[in-house]
């Protein structure tokens, strides 16, 4: 639809604000980092500049190596391990069973209190000596199994991502509401049909809410995974010997340090592979059944 | 109507907006971002301090604190007002490697010319000789440390030892007849910023390369050394050391399952507090003051390893008057008596020369007994390397212990975080 000279007064004008602040406080910003990634400044020195060298450092230093892939495995479990259990507590209590509204808060509850609170809560239950873990444990006769699982080259990392796995009452909430728009004649249809529930959320739920709230779902969680900070420096700070660092961690550390050349080009580094995970996940979701193909597809599947 | 009530209300913010200027007194506030606050020991002796100053200068002068209970964040925070043009009037520094960006920035209030009206002749000899720069002396070092073992001697008389070891051999042994006992021989902890594993290897790089330690950076072959010794510590340690921090470290010492506890002397009063007795005893009363093992082969018998805790410093003035002010504050809180007071309710050392009040403790005189024998002082590893060296140091030493890398991997580790930062 080509726009009318006349309306095009009132569209600026709406979009204006809109753009004038997303270029002062993103676009200007995100230049602004990646002029300094390619300087040595430590905020208070002149800055100089280094050319590519603060990403070759970046990237000989394993540290940095090893928060990359940290990063990318929180933005895959989230997506596709935290999601897809959000989605079937999501399909399980949007039928409605007995007690589903005290399940709902009882699973969205964690979303309100703090991360930092969580992760000190967890910090208590994994405590090598005193935790709760390893005192269940040894309760039950597993005590070779108890061990300092924070402190753990091996088991550092699972025990920090594991727990915050199962906080999945954000993404529930937010794909109960969308299965609740879904017409109840689809269902009431495939009943008759002869469908079992768990054919109606295969056929029916999950393709109709795969373009909206899942696909949202999935991007936010994917992009919440890259961001990670307040869990990990909570938990470990990163330890040991850098084997739960993330992204943001490392950046932090740098900041730390005052050195704003390293710290500026590993944003640079999160930027791009925040996009890139955008896009993968965009590319996934892109050329999936629509309405009218999922209802041919569940017809064919009842028969 | 409308019109009137608009230009009325326009009114009454304009005079809400101007009133507070209309009616400033010409009293100066000087904002004090401080880390004394909280549970640190110096706080409650700071705090009666502040409000006294602020009594005795009511209408002229009034030092505003804004609490900073995080050593970490309040590092940071300074380092980002300074960029951003804000430095505070008055703060406390607690790093030593910042100074000379600091100094250079022309950021800060040039001490010595207010130093060199006599002033300068309450600090110890030789005070400002390492931080000066230039000949300028922004940071005027106040908190002194000296890191030294304390050791409980009930546990010692219950494994069989009537003595500290003398040698890393004996200490060693020590350590296998503590555990042997079910006690733990000191505290360890990778966690947080590594504090204590910082500190003993910093001992223990004292112990082995003496004075000059630091002379070749991390090239010395010391610091390998010391990165061997320091993992088999780990073996005489309580469980979860890789993880633990230093509510753990300390809490183990004030259990009494550790035999040797290593920390700074602000942490002394601790040991006279009676929520830390146990059946009506002092935990002071068990304990003990020793000196760094001698290290065979080694060249540091005789040394200790200190630090600046606490530098003081303030923002460069454009108006005289608050400069005199912050001054007269600075030397309010460094005046011999005061300091004298401070260090008696807090146990901490400082560079200021005063007569120690005849109350003293026991632990503290000792920890300034040592400080004032000793042959020759290094700083602690943290003090003597850049900030990256500190901000890697807790990765480095879990990746030692949990055997990611060997001694030489752990140096290797820390040599490309001070790479990375220079």
């Amino acid at each position: 639809m080509k726009l009318e000279r006349s309306d095009r007064g009132p569209l600026y004008a709406f979009l204006g604000p809109a753009i004038v602040l997303m270029v002062v406080f993103f676009v200007i910003p995100v230049i602004y980092v990646f002029v300094v990634s390619l300087l040595k400044w430590n905020g208070i020195s002149a800055p100089v500049f280094r050319n590519i060298r603060n990403y070759t450092l970046l990237f000989k230093d394993t540290a940095f190596k090893r928060s990359v892939i940290n990063n990318v495995i929180w933005a895959l479990v989230a997506g596709f391990i935290q999601v897809p259990l959000a989605m079937v507590m999501a399909i399980i209590l949007s039928r409605k069973p007995k007690g589903w509204k005290f399940f709902r808060t009882v699973y969205f509850f964690p979303q309100v209190i703090s991360g930092i609170a969580l992760a000190m809560l967890w910090r208590a239950i994994y405590n090598a000596e005193t935790g709760l873990l390893n005192g269940i444990l040894r309760s039950i006769g597993l005590g070779n199994v108890a061990c300092d699982w924070l402190g753990g080259i091996k088991t550092a990392f699972p025990a920090v991502l594991i727990y915050w796995v199962f906080y999945v009452g954000y993404y529930m909430v937010i794909m109960m509401a969308d299965i609740t728009t879904i017409d109840t004649s689809y269902y009431e249809a495939a009943t008759i049909d002869g469908a079992t529930d768990f054919q109606q959320a295969i056929y029916i739920t999950i393709p109709l809410i795969k373009k909206t709230s899942l696909l949202t779902c999935v991007t936010l969680a994917s992009v919440m995974g890259l961001r990670q900070f307040e869990q990990v420096y909570m938990l470990t700070n990163g330890g040991p010997a850098n084997t739960t660092s993330t992204m943001v961690l490392y950046m932090y550390k740098k900041l730390q340090d005052a050195n704003y050349g390293i710290a500026s080009a590993s944003a640079v580094v999160l930027i791009v592979v925040g996009v890139l995970f955008i896009v993968c996940i965009r590319m996934l979701f892109e050329g999936q059944s629509d309405e009218a193909a999922m209802i041919k597809k569940a017809r064919r599947a009842v028969k | 109507m409308k019109k009137t009530l608009a230009i009325l209300l326009a009114l009454v913010m304009v005079f809400a907006l101007a009133a507070p200027a209309a009616f400033a007194d010409d009293e100066i506030v000087i904002n004090f971002p401080s880390v004394w606050v909280g549970t640190d020991s110096k706080a409650p002796y700071m705090a009666q301090l502040i409000e006294q100053f602020n009594a005795e200068n009511a209408g002229q002068i009034k030092v505003v604190v804004e609490e900073q209970t995080d050593y970490q964040a309040a590092r940071d925070k300074l380092r980002t007002t300074i960029t951003t043009g804000n430095t505070p009037d008055l703060c406390i520094l607690d790093t030593t490697y910042d100074i000379l960006a600091y100094t250079e920035s022309g950021k800060f209030m040039d001490l010595t010319p207010y130093l060199a009206e006599g002033w300068g002749e309450d600090f110890v000899d030789g005070t400002f000789d390492a931080w000066s720069v230039d000949g300028k002396v922004c940071f005027l070092p106040f908190e002194s440390a000296v890191f030294t073992p304390i050791y409980n001697t009930r546990i010692f008389e219950e494994i069989g030892w009537d003595h500290f070891p003398a040698t890393y051999d004996e200490f060693f042994q020590f350590c296998e007849d503590a555990k042997a006992a079910g006690y733990n021989a000191m505290g360890q902890m990778a966690g947080e910023n590594a504090w204590t594993s910082m500190l003993w290897y910093s001992l223990i790089a004292e112990a082995i390369g003496g004075k000059d330690v630091y002379a070749d950076g991390l090239d010395n072959p010391a610091f390998v050394e010391a990165a061997e010794v320091l993992k088999h510590m780990y073996d005489y340690t309580f469980e979860g050391a890789l993880s633990a921090g230093a509510g753990d470290v300390n809490g183990h010492w004030l259990k009494r399952d550790t035999a040797i506890y290593l920390n700074g002397p602000w942490w002394v009063a601790n040991l006279y507090k009676e929520e830390n007795a146990v059946d009506g005893v002092l935990l002071a009363d068990d304990c003990e003051v020793a000196a760094n093992p001698v290290y065979e082969g080694g060249q540091g018998e005789g040394g200790l390893v200190t630090t600046v805790q606490a530098f003081l410093a303030a923002a460069k003035q454009d108006d005289p008057a608050k400069e005199a002010a912050v001054v007269k504050f600075i030397k309010y809180i460094t005046d011999p008596q005061h300091v004298s007071e401070l260090a008696l309710s807090s146990g901490a050392m400082f560079f200021v020369k005063y007569e120690p009040s005849p109350d003293t403790n026991v632990i503290s005189q000792k920890l300034t007994e040592v400080a004032n024998n000793a042959d020759f002082t290094i700083l602690h590893v943290n003090g003597a390397f850049p900030t990256a060296f500190s901000t890697e140091f807790p990765a480095a030493v879990s990746a030692l212990v949990g055997g990611q890398v060997d001694a030489q991997g752990f140096v290797d580790q820390l040599k490309m975080a001070i790479e990375m930062a220079e």
